[in-house]
């Protein structure tokens, strides 16, 4: 038990980056290469710090309102985003973050600065963010059953089949963005009540890059991807404590390693691995009884 | 005044230029965007650096840093997309393995310069000042400029002038037609990553001499404006990324004489997203650059 208290930290940081990584993976996996959601996590968590803190408004109240913000800004966005493809998409929304950074930098009296926000209630624990993880696979599998994952699938593999199988890509797509601005959002004011504390650079662009790197690490087509992406890039830097200051060096060896030899990502190459054996054992055993 | 402005951001916008120009090579012909582009110019300040910390001539540090970034480019492309080429999933494959190779440097860095800000000593450059038409110039600015278009204009002149510069533009167009023709893309990526690892080390030499701090996070916000850069001029586009640098590097001096410093960024930044949503391909991209490509 004394253990597992030890870890309880490090365990509750891989949850609040597996909901980031889902978020991430919604939009990805519609055809969307789009890295806005540390901007849109970024608002979700100010707007969740800044109610409670300034206007007294309850936790969970708030993180409501950081969810909504999250969708309201995640659809404004899908609009002019649609016009976009491929990198361009994730240039666009590499400047959204940006602007979203440096004008938290700049309106001091509402973020406070460069300084942060201080002294957030800390009402967010393992439970709840376990809770919220749980909710948000939940979702993430139940779309991936409906008609609306089948749309995403088929957006993101070939826009022109989608479009004459009768499915809007504009609006597929800004469905996906709104469920990512949605996640994105909560997890950010999660983590706003979980660490006391938060400071603009948080959100920034090493925020951006290891998220994106938990899906693609982990596989961007099943919903166990990013979790196990998450998972083996949290846990690392942990397990690399005894190399000190080269870790991040084993860090970015592995993900050349990883991406080089697995380039669909850990879950993914093993789920075509084990359905290649499968379907190679039944084509076997159907010979097998033919002859 | 706002002559001198504009005329400070043009040498700084040839070095963003120069940054840009490696940068968009890459991506132009081999569709990757490669984010360890920042680690190869802050490992061209330090080369330079350490070359005159260690009694040589600051020219020689910069032949040094120019071939040694180079070959860091190089070994990039060997180490973390050559064989993320043959599995057809470049696109996001080679972002998250660049990522991976700017974390392996940038920690080397850390650890080599002891999380320290450096600097060339005083008087590595002369400091002469000439004024004309009531204009002050400084030597290194000069040296900058020629620096800047020199280099551009090799580039272009090995680009469409040898035979070597029409097999690399031959891989750009295609691929697979240019292996049926006889061309080795190993030597042709060899060449790109070269080019741009050269271009990027010698504007982090410039960078280097220009603001006089060195340390390793340097590379961060370059890549950062890098892309508004090539964005701009047009993914994969030279002559668009040269216009753009220029046009980039007297955008940012205007903002931070004329407009509070801590909105550079935002304007900056508001500015490329809005010019996306007016022209998609940049300034000087076409459509077939790759905007409108589906994945």
């Amino acid at each position: 038990m004394e253990f597992l208290l030890g870890y309880r930290p490090l365990f509750d940081v891989f949850l609040l980056h597996t909901g980031y990584a889902l978020g991430q993976y919604i939009v990805l996996r519609a055809g969307v290469f789009s890295v806005a959601n540390a901007g849109l996590s970024s608002i979700g968590a100010y707007l969740a710090a800044g109610l409670t803190l300034k206007l007294g408004v309850h936790p969970y109240l708030s993180l409501l309102a950081g969810t909504l913000a999250g969708v309201v800004f995640a659809l404004l966005l899908s609009w002019p985003l649609a016009r976009l493809r491929g990198v361009y998409q994730a240039i666009a929304t590499l400047a959204f973050v940006q602007v979203v950074l440096s004008v938290n930098v700049f309106a001091e009296p509402l973020t406070g600065g460069a300084m942060g926000l201080n002294g957030i209630p800390r009402v967010v624990g393992t439970w709840t963010l376990l809770i919220a993880v749980g909710a948000t696979i939940y979702l993430m599998t139940a779309i991936g059953a409906t008609r609306l994952g089948r749309a995403f699938d088929a957006v993101r593999q070939d826009e022109a089949v989608a479009v004459s199988l009768g499915v809007s890509v504009t609006r597929t797509q800004s469905v996906a963005f709104a469920i990512s601005g949605a996640v994105a959002g909560l997890f950010g004011g999660l983590e706003a009540f979980h660490g006391y504390a938060l400071e603009p650079n948080q959100f920034g662009f090493s925020f951006l890059v290891a998220i994106l790197s938990y899906v693609v690490l982990g596989g961007r087509r099943s919903v166990i991807g990013p979790v196990v992406g998450t998972a083996v890039l949290v846990a690392l830097p942990e397990i690399a404590r005894p190399l000190a200051e080269y870790r991040m060096l084993v860090y970015g060896a592995l993900l050349v390693a990883v991406i080089a030899y697995l380039p669909r990502g850990i879950v993914d190459t093993l789920l075509d691995y084990l359905r290649r054996q499968h379907m190679a054992a039944r084509a076997a055993s159907t010979a097998g009884r033919q002859s | 005044m706002i002559v001198q402005q504009l005329l400070n951001g043009l040498v700084v916008g040839g070095v963003y230029a120069l940054f840009a120009l490696g940068f968009t090579l890459v991506f132009g012909i081999h569709q990757i965007l490669n984010l360890a582009h920042g680690a190869v110019f802050m490992t061209g300040a330090f080369i330079a650096l350490y070359t005159v910390l260690a009694g040589w001539p600051l020219w020689l540090g910069f032949i040094l840093a120019i071939a040694g970034s180079g070959l860091l480019s190089v070994l990039i492309e060997v180490v973390a997309f050559r064989k993320l080429r043959q599995s057809g999933e470049a696109e996001f494959g080679a972002i998250v393995s660049s990522i991976g190779v700017n974390l392996i440097i940038v920690t080397v860095a850390q650890k080599v310069s002891n999380t320290l800000v450096l600097r060339f000593p005083f008087d590595t450059f002369p400091i002469v000042i000439y004024e004309f038409f009531g204009l002050r110039v400084s030597a290194l600015q000069l040296f900058m400029a020629a620096c800047a278009v020199a280099l551009v204009l090799l580039l272009t002149l090995y680009l469409y002038r040898t035979q070597f510069g029409r097999q690399v533009r031959a891989v750009a167009g295609n691929e697979r037609a240019a292996k049926l023709l006889g061309i080795n893309p190993d030597l042709v990526y060899f060449q790109t990553f070269f080019l741009s690892g050269a271009l990027a080390g010698a504007a982090g030499v410039l960078v280097g001499l220009a603001f006089n701090s060195i340390h390793f996070m340097m590379g961060e916000p370059w890549l950062l404006r890098g892309f508004v850069v090539i964005i701009l001029g047009g993914l994969g586009s030279i002559p668009g990324a040269m216009l753009a640098g220029l046009l980039f590097g007297m955008i940012q001096t205007m903002t931070i004489a004329y407009f509070p410093s801590g909105l550079t960024d935002a304007i900056i930044f508001s500015l490329l997203f809005l010019l996306l949503l007016i022209r998609p391909h940049g300034l000087l991209g076409r459509p077939e650059a790759g905007a409108m490509r589906g994945r």
